[in-house]
């Protein structure tokens, strides 16, 4: 199953290249990611629903923590290619883009969802390190799209600093290999995932430790922690907003699961989960602490909701820090920040088509104008500062009842710094929704494709909260849960 | 004995004081044939220096004793080196006196000489002569003496006879670098180009000729003869390297006969090297002699320091290779021309190559082929395609090559030294923590790394940027070798595929960059700073 979904994705972006019509590839992008989302729902399906525990076949491996990954970075595919067949639309008709960019973005949009769901997939560290970089790679030019000075110059950050972190990540990937190479050697067991976890004892924890930094480090480039961010605001704020839903909804999470699964692998070296929470407490606080001070004077909003990607990713890597709980709850934060987030992002992709500005000092008036974008806007902004009932706020709640426990200041500091950022957030919305007798009269708003994955998003993540409440929910995180301690 | 220590010297002395005129007529004449113009018999100076003799001088009324002291000084200098140095037998009488100090003070009191008689006069050209002669001893001595000092490193002494006169290249080959040093600074010392052209009394370039011009007839001569003595000293001197002068003790008459005839054969292969070199390369600016002598320079410590490790340390060709890999990375990290980094980190992955097929010498049959592969793809890759992706994009943009750096080439050496020596500190110590064995391949792949990384930060031009990141691959790459020697092939090939399409992707956005910005400057990419 797990060769048909690759071999489709690359199929799409092949045919999508190739077609001559920029309309048919736009139609036809929804439907391959449809196809694609039928796929890894019926590959993960079982290991989600607890009937099988782990598949690990050589080159693969899944089990349910990647078959949930997998499932989200469908589930966003999808929503990305049905919401870029309307915006692409649009930009193409406004004489933006030509013919051929049109289907230069479907092709890239494939392939950059494919890499993804080869990270997802893969045993091989090798292989999961190539799918990374091409995750990188491939994602470059949908970066670079409008090939506008600053949007070439945050695709030029984004590739450099990207490709050196994941280069350096390379370097802790070998250093486990060279690890369990001293004990048994062959070139079989030492590039796989699973069998490096099951010869664990055999590495020696100074050469794991020295690993695990390497690919922290690097591979945190790509997560965008501070202080490695600086390519993701300027790549998030450029991005078309499909793209930027993409990769902060996804790509961010996908790289996280790289670290978290070195981190495993890591743990299992040392005896202990002691010095990887130590790092990740670390640059946890720093990612929530930075983002403070750049989101409440921010006067752009797609960098706005970039910062506040940076600050989720900080929260995660808070929670995980203190286990058993706190994976609980990052793992309940990652499914609620992808919905929230893409959501967002798409609602940014509304308004900027409407007031063709991503400068908040220019948007008035928003609920007049754009009533059901701005709406679901304002919802989206209350779901990401984390209000009940919302998946997040379950997830901060749970972070916070572990964190509290582990380290009473730094969760007040926290708890400080979610208050400034919610009060940012709300401020600059809510500026955003101020009326405004200057503003342009807009012609009415229909309702479209955007606001629909939009809403269904913001209805997923209210859902989901009561679901993970409920007895069977708590099985299902505890089930992918286990996978990570 | 002594009578034949004696003999062999004044033969000696005999034969370079006969020889040097010709050496520099020889020149000229192939010269003017490379350049395919008839030129002037060989032996067309020593009736010019017969002339010179005879000629009526004419001094300036302002000058001094020292004026008339200089050529003197100038031409015993030289004439002491044909005395002393083991041109064409070793152990002559004053061969015990060579100490490779004492040589170096000859050759410098001869420098200073000439400086004060260019000086003397007062006239403008002398003075500046003077100051260019200055500023290049100042920077070519040092090398010199790091050159002797690496000699008497190998032979265990500090007699010039024994460093020129055993033939050390063959079984120390890490002496070649020594001896590109020494080519480098032997034309700087006889005003030859790159640094010096002596054909012409161009106000702006003239160095040597400069110091000269107030001299006339026998005084002219005099400083004439001792610089014709002085390259022929040198010329013989790099031969000697690699087919060095024989003992004087015990010689046939017949032998003494070859070894003079060898002497001559010697020279004049050298002058038609020189000559073909003078055709083929152009006179450098005198601003830019700093690059020149730091590369000499760089690459006789360079020699220092792997001969030092070589003879201290266990020796293999390995140790060539890791060390070359080095060397080249230092070089690029100095300089700021396109072509000039392209070629030195080909030159740097040529090396690495170099390392996997070394490795593969010393593996089982399977592993071996991996090693093979991987050099094969190597050179492949990293010395074809990717410097020709680059070059394409560049030549695309019409671009003025020239990368800009945020430190001067000689700050980046300094810079790149201090950084090798760091990483090696760091390395032993963490040896001796027991994270990884100290290997000089470990060694490599972090100073890889870290120059790449550093000349990402460094240069800021996009170019260089790309460079940055395939030096740090390429350490990454000896990283490989140095821990799990192969990959899977797949993988392998994999690895090297993304290498290649990053390549083809950055060189596509440069592009974009120039067509958006009008340069590849990465200061002007600063808009986004919210």
């Amino acid at each position: 199953m797990n060769i048909f979904i690759i071999a489709f994705a690359f199929l799409a972006s092949l045919i999508s290249f190739l077609l001559p019509s920029q309309k048919v590839v736009r139609r036809i992008g929804g439907i391959f990611a449809a196809v694609n989302f039928a796929a890894v729902l019926i590959l993960v399906w079982p290991y989600l629903s607890g009937a099988q525990r782990v598949f690990d076949g050589g080159w693969w491996l899944i089990d349910s923590f990647s078959a949930l990954m997998l499932l989200l970075v469908s589930f966003l595919y999808l929503a990305a290619a049905l919401v870029s067949n309307r915006y692409l639309k649009h930009e193409h008709e406004e004489g933006i883009i030509s013919d051929k960019k049109v289907k230069l973005y479907f092709s890239l949009l494939h392939l950059f969802a494919l890499s993804m769901l080869v990270v997802l997939l893969a045993n091989n560290t090798l292989l999961l390190w190539i799918a990374l970089e091409m995750t990188t790679l491939s994602s470059v030019f949908l970066v670079g799209f409008y090939k506008q000075k600053s949007s070439i110059e945050a695709a030029w950050k984004y590739v450099i600093i990207c490709s050196t972190g994941i280069t350096l990540g390379l370097i802790g990937i070998l250093f486990f290999s060279y690890g369990a190479g001293l004990a048994s050697g062959g070139l079989a067991t030492i590039f796989s995932l699973s069998a490096l976890i099951a010869q664990a004892a055999t590495i020696p924890a100074a050469i794991a430790k020295i690993a695990f930094v390497f690919i922290f480090v690097g591979f945190g480039v790509k997560v965008g922690l501070v202080p490695m961010y600086s390519w993701l605001p300027d790549a998030h704020s450029k991005a078309p907003s499909p793209i930027s839903a993409f990769f902060s909804g996804i790509l961010l999470n996908v790289a996280l699961y790289v670290i978290i699964r070195f981190q495993v692998l890591t743990n299992a070296v040392i005896g202990n989960s002691q010095w990887t929470t130590t790092l990740f407490l670390v640059f946890g606080l720093a990612s929530v602490l930075l983002p403070v001070f750049m989101m409440i004077t921010q006067k752009n909003y797609k960098r706005l909701l970039a910062y506040s990607s940076i600050e989720h990713m900080g929260l995660i890597l808070l929670a995980l820090s203190v286990p058993p709980l706190g994976i609980i709850a990052a793992i309940i934060h990652m499914i609620g920040h992808t919905l929230a987030k893409s959501s967002l992002f798409f609602g940014a992709g509304e308004i900027l088509i409407a007031y063709k500005t991503t400068s908040i000092d220019k948007v008035r008036n928003l609920f007049k104008n754009i009533p059901r974008t701005g709406l679901l806007f304002v919802l989206g902004i209350l779901v990401i500062i984390g209000l009940p009932p919302t998946a997040l706020f379950i997830s901060e709640y749970t972070m916070f009842a572990a964190l509290i426990k582990a380290h009473l200041g730094i969760a007040l500091l926290v708890f400080a710094a979610l208050s400034a950022i919610a009060f940012a957030m709300l401020r600059l919305t809510i500026m955003m929704t101020l009326p405004d007798s200057s503003a342009p009269v807009m012609p009415k708003e229909k309702w479209n494709i955007t606001h629909v994955v939009m809403i269904s998003e913001i209805i997923l993540v209210v859902l989901l909260s009561f679901w993970i409440s409920s007895p069977s929910g708590m099985n299902f995180i505890n089930s992918i849960a286990r996978n990570l301690i | 004995m002594i009578l034949n220590q004696i003999f062999a010297t004044i033969l000696q002395t005999i034969l370079i004081l006969l020889l040097a005129p010709f050496a520099v007529g020889l020149t000229r004449f192939l010269k003017a044939r490379f350049q395919g113009r008839r030129g002037p018999s060989p032996f067309l100076p020593y009736f010019a220096l017969a002339t010179m003799f005879r000629r009526e001088m004419v001094i300036s009324k302002s000058t001094s004793w020292v004026f008339r002291a200089a050529p003197f000084v100038v031409f015993a200098s030289s004439l002491a080196l044909a005395l002393m140095l083991p041109l064409v037998f070793r152990f002559g009488i004053f061969g015990s006196l060579g100490d490779f100090l004492v040589i170096s003070g000859i050759v410098m009191l001869g420098s200073i000489f000439l400086v004060f008689g260019g000086m003397d006069a007062a006239s403008a050209f002398g003075g500046m002569g003077s100051s260019r002669e200055m500023t290049l001893a100042a920077l070519s001595e040092t090398s010199l003496i790091l050159i002797f000092a690496t000699l008497s490193f190998v032979n265990k002494s500090f007699q010039v006879d024994n460093l020129f006169g055993a033939q050390s290249v063959v079984a120390h080959p890490y002496l070649l670098l020594s001896m590109f040093a020494f080519v480098l600074i032997s034309l700087a010392e006889n005003a030859r180009y790159p640094v010096d052209n002596p054909a012409t009394h161009l106000e702006l370039t003239m160095v040597h000729e400069a110091m000269t011009i107030e001299y006339s007839g026998r005084y002219l001569a005099l400083l004439e003869y001792a610089s014709a003595l002085k390259l022929t000293a040198f010329l013989i001197l790099i031969a000697n390297f690699l087919f060095p002068a024989l003992s004087s003790a015990n010689l046939s008459l017949v032998g003494i006969l070859l070894a003079l005839l060898f002497t001559i054969l010697k020279v004049s292969v050298l002058c038609a090297v020189l000559a073909f070199f003078e055709s083929v390369f152009v006179k450098m600016r005198f601003y830019r002699m700093n690059e020149y002598l730091s590369l000499a320079f760089f690459v006789a410590l360079f020699g220092l320091i792997v001969t030092l490790s070589v003879i201290g340390l266990n020796f293999d060709y390995a140790t060539i290779w890791a060390a070359l890999a080095i060397f080249f990375v230092v070089f690029l990290f100095g300089r700021v021309r396109l072509n000039s980094i392209l070629r030195y980190y080909a030159l740097s992955s040529i090396a690495i190559a170099g390392m996997a097929y070394n490795l593969a010498l010393s593996s089982e049959p399977t592993e071996a082929l991996h090693l093979w592969i991987f050099a094969g793809i190597t050179i492949a890759i990293k010395v074809i395609l990717v410097p020709l992706i680059i070059r394409t994009a560049e030549r695309r943009q019409k671009l003025t090559a020239n990368l800009q750096s945020f430190l001067r080439p000689a700050s980046s050496y300094f810079l790149a030294i201090i950084l090798l020596l760091v990483i090696y500190c760091a390395l032993h110590r963490s040896a001796v923590e027991g994270i990884i064995a100290w290997s000089n391949m470990i060694y490599v792949a972090v100073v890889l790394s870290v120059l790449g990384l550093a000349t990402m930060i460094v240069h800021r031009n996009v170019f260089s940027q790309i460079i940055g990141l395939f030096i740090v691959e390429n350490g990454i790459a000896v990283f490989i070798l140095a821990t799990v020697k192969s990959l899977p092939l797949l993988l392998e090939l994999g690895i090297f595929a993304v290498v290649a399409l990053s390549a083809v992707i950055l060189s596509i956005l440069s592009s974009q960059i120039r067509e958006q910005y009008g340069s590849t400057d990465t200061e002007n990419l600063r808009n986004l700073t919210e």
